[in-house]
Order: C-alpha cells, then sequence, then structure tokens
C-alpha cells in the first residue's frame, strides 16, 4: 500500500518536471523507482524507471529541442502517466503497466530522424538501471532478465562503473592457492 | 576428477578481454573438465549469435566447444532433466533466502543457480568441483550471506532479512573469479605476454568487464 503511494508520487513529481524540464529532478525520481523494481520486480517498476530516466536524458542534452512536436509529444506522455497513476490507484496493476509501455512507445515514435537515436537512448537507459539494480544485491543474469538486456552489455557497462564490490569474503591468498592447486 | 564449472559471466569476461585461449592452454596439460550447463551456453553462445556487436564472441566461445575445451554435462553422463530438476530445488531455496518487508527478494536466475546444480550433483558423484563464477550475489549468498544481506538493506533502505535456508544447503563450494583463473594462467606462463606488467594489466580487465574483485584484492595477487 505503502509502496503504491510512493509510486503515484514519483509518476506525478515526474510529470511535474518533465513539464518543467527538470532533467535533474527526472533523475532522481528514476533512482527512486528502483528500490521499488529491485523489490517487486514488477515490469511496471522497471518501465517507469527506464522512461523517466530516458526522458531525463533528452532533457538533460537539449535533444527536446530538436524534436519539432516535443510540446504535443510530452503531453500525450503525461496523458499516458496520468492515467497509468489512475490505474495504480484503482489497483489495476495490468492498465497500469499498459499505460506506462503507451507512454514508452509514444518516445519511441518521436520524429524519424531521431527514432534510432532515442532508441539507443532508451537501451542505454535500461542498462543504467540496470547497473543500479545490480548494486542493490540483485544478480547479474537475473538483473539482465530483468531488464530485457543481455549480460554481455551488463559486463561491458558494469565494468565502467564504480561499483561497491568491496566485499573480500574469502582471503584471496587462499582463493589463489585453490585455483593454483586445482589446476596442477 | 576435477572439473570447473563456468558460469556465463566467466566466459564473456574472457571473450570481451581476448583471453579464451587461456582455457584452452590451461586445459591441455590438465587432467580435468571445463563444463558449462545448457543454460549457460544459451547465453554466451546461442543467444548473442543473433546480436552483431556479440557474434564473433559467441562463436568463438562455441568453437570451445566444438574442439572439447569447454565441455556439457552430458559429457559426464548427467543429463539435463537432473540438472533442471536441481536447479529449480536450489532456485526456489535461493529466492527465499531474503525477505523484505514486502516479501521474498528473487536475488538471482536459473542460469547461475544451474552451475550450483551440476556443482552439487557432481560433488554428489565424488568429484573435486570449482565454481567459476564472476557473480557477487551467488558467491556472496554461499561465502558470507550476511554481508548480501547487509548490501541489499542498505541500498533497498529497509531491514532485509537473510532467513536460514530450510534445508540441507550447506554444501560448501569453492569459488574462483575470471581474475583467478587469469592469475593461475600468469603463475603457469600461459598468459602469452612477455611483459613484467602482464599481470596487473590483465587483473584489471577482467575487473572491467564484470569480475566482482575488489581494487585491494588485485593487488594483493600481484604481490603473491
Amino acid at each position: 500500500m505503502e509502496e503504491k503511494k510512493h509510486v503515484g508520487e514519483v509518476i506525478q513529481n515526474a510529470i511535474k518536471a518533465l513539464q518543467n524540464f527538470n532533467s535533474q529532478n527526472l533523475k532522481e525520481l528514476s533512482n527512486q523507482t528502483i528500490h521499488s523494481a529491485s523489490l517487486k520486480q514488477d515490469s511496471g517498476s522497471i518501465t517507469l524507471a527506464v522512461l523517466i530516466y530516458t526522458l531525463s536524458k533528452i532533457i538533460e542534452r537539449n535533444d527536446h529541442l530538436k524534436v519539432k512536436n516535443w510540446n504535443k509529444l510530452s503531453k500525450k506522455i503525461v496523458q499516458w502517466l496520468e492515467l497509468s497513476k489512475d490505474a495504480l490507484e484503482k489497483n489495476n496493476l495490468e492498465k497500469y503497466e499498459e499505460h506506462l509501455k503507451e507512454a514508452r512507445k509514444t518516445l519511441s515514435q518521436i520524429s524519424p530522424n531521431l527514432k534510432e537515436y532515442i532508441k539507443e537512448v532508451l537501451r542505454k537507459a535500461e542498462i543504467n538501471k540496470a547497473s543500479r539494480i545490480y548494486e542493490h544485491g540483485i544478480s547479474m543474469e537475473k538483473t539482465a532478465q530483468l531488464l530485457g538486456i543481455t549480460q554481455w552489455e551488463l559486463a561491458d557497462y558494469l565494468g565502467t562503473k564504480r561499483i561497491e564490490e568491496g566485499y573480500s569474503t574469502f582471503d584471496i591468498k587462499k582463493r589463489a592457492r585453490i585455483a593454483l592447486e586445482f589446476f596442477s | 576428477m576435477k572439473v570447473l564449472i563456468c558460469d556465463s559471466g566467466i566466459l564473456i569476461n574472457l571473450s570481451l578481454n581476448g583471453l579464451l585461449d587461456i582455457l584452452e592452454k590451461l586445459k591441455k596439460d590438465w587432467n580435468g573438465k571445463i563444463l558449462i550447463t545448457e543454460q549457460v551456453k544459451y547465453e554466451t553462445i546461442d543467444r548473442p549469435l543473433n546480436i552483431l556487436r556479440f557474434k564473433l564472441g559467441a562463436l568463438r566461445i562455441e568453437s570451445l566447444l566444438t574442439k572439447e575445451i569447454i565441455e556439457l554435462p552430458s559429457s559426464l553422463n548427467i543429463s539435463n532433466e537432473e540438472i533442471k530438476r536441481k536447479t529449480k530445488e536450489l532456485l526456489e531455496i535461493a529466492n527465499h533466502s531474503y525477505k523484505a518487508k514486502e516479501g521474498w527478494v528473487n536475488i538471482v536466475s536459473e542460469g547461475e543457480v544451474s552451475c550450483i546444480a551440476i556443482g552439487s550433483i557432481l560433488k554428489e558423484k565424488g568429484h573435486e568441483v570449482i565454481i567459476a563464477t564472476d557473480e557477487r550475489t551467488i558467491r556472496l549468498l554461499f561465502e558470507d550471506p550476511k554481508t548480501l544481506e547487509k548490501i541489499m538493506s542498505k541500498h533497498l533502505h529497509q531491514q532485509v532479512q537473510f532467513v536460514a535456508p530450510y534445508t540441507n544447503y550447506s554444501q560448501k563450494f569453492n569459488f574462483i573469479r575470471t581474475s583467478e583463473i587469469v592469475y593461475v594462467a600468469y603463475k603457469k606462463g600461459l598468459l602469452g605476454i612477455e611483459n613484467k606488467q602482464a599481470l596487473d594489466a590483465a587483473l584489471y580487465a577482467t575487473k572491467f568487464k564484470g569480475a566482482a574483485i575488489t581494487f585491494e584484492e588485485i593487488e594483493a595477487l600481484k604481490k603473491i
């Protein structure tokens, strides 16, 4: 119940941030949905996290200025977000997820010259969100599955990030000795 | 028999770093087998064969399979059904080990757990097994589940509780990462780079392609 209320607030704040071209707020809101995505692992939370992060990137880079009909597109996305919030409040999770997917679809149906670019931003957003879920303690394969990406992409990306790995659970000398003896 | 079980991350890491030949060299004078499960084969060969960016890597791994450098469990007369059964059992336990306010947290997936499953089956048959995985979560689950509890609690901003598993799941496994495989190759003179910095470079390369190893651990490895 509490989580649902929180997600509803995130959607409401994301609408405001989108209307105010506030990329920083959008990014923070996307991070807030990651807790929910890590716990519930539902496609709604994941779509929401990726969508909000993609919007933050588009606005941060002023790419929305390159889209002729951005205002119209933005309004359409807002409408889908509002519908998803309503569905969530009515406990209709199926509709909630469906409306979020429509919002994402609207974004990916942007003007033809930017279509490929947006596809790439969405893909990068998925990988970025995956790295955040991995950070929460979910395994690499599980995370890749949730985001619909491959472990190849995730491994490549994780290497460039300073993910907290500071957990030496086993003496490194002992591990190295075991490996050496095993291959003797 | 000695059996090294590789999960997807190991093969992906070695492939992305152009170090897959290490496995071939290690296998040459070693009386053991390197196994992968069907799930790992799917993630490292079958699926990336359809993705242009990773197709070459997949073909290189497939070539190792063709040359029997890496093999499937059937080479030790273990059926996929047996592995699937064990995987299902272990998956159920692993994903009922951490409890948050909202319920159980699904932390691992079939591919990763299939490596533990085949490891478990082989150990029961008396084989000497090491599981090679770059995965932080699966390693912590076995080596230090309380630390995983702390990580999850910290990032999820709530108390996540490790619930001691309800069956005999405490089977001990030795885990190594791509980093230790590279270390062994270096010690055996199989890295193929004649330079004092070769180990340093290779170890960091493994970290940057997904091995969960700390900077401190790498520095310690270099000094051994």
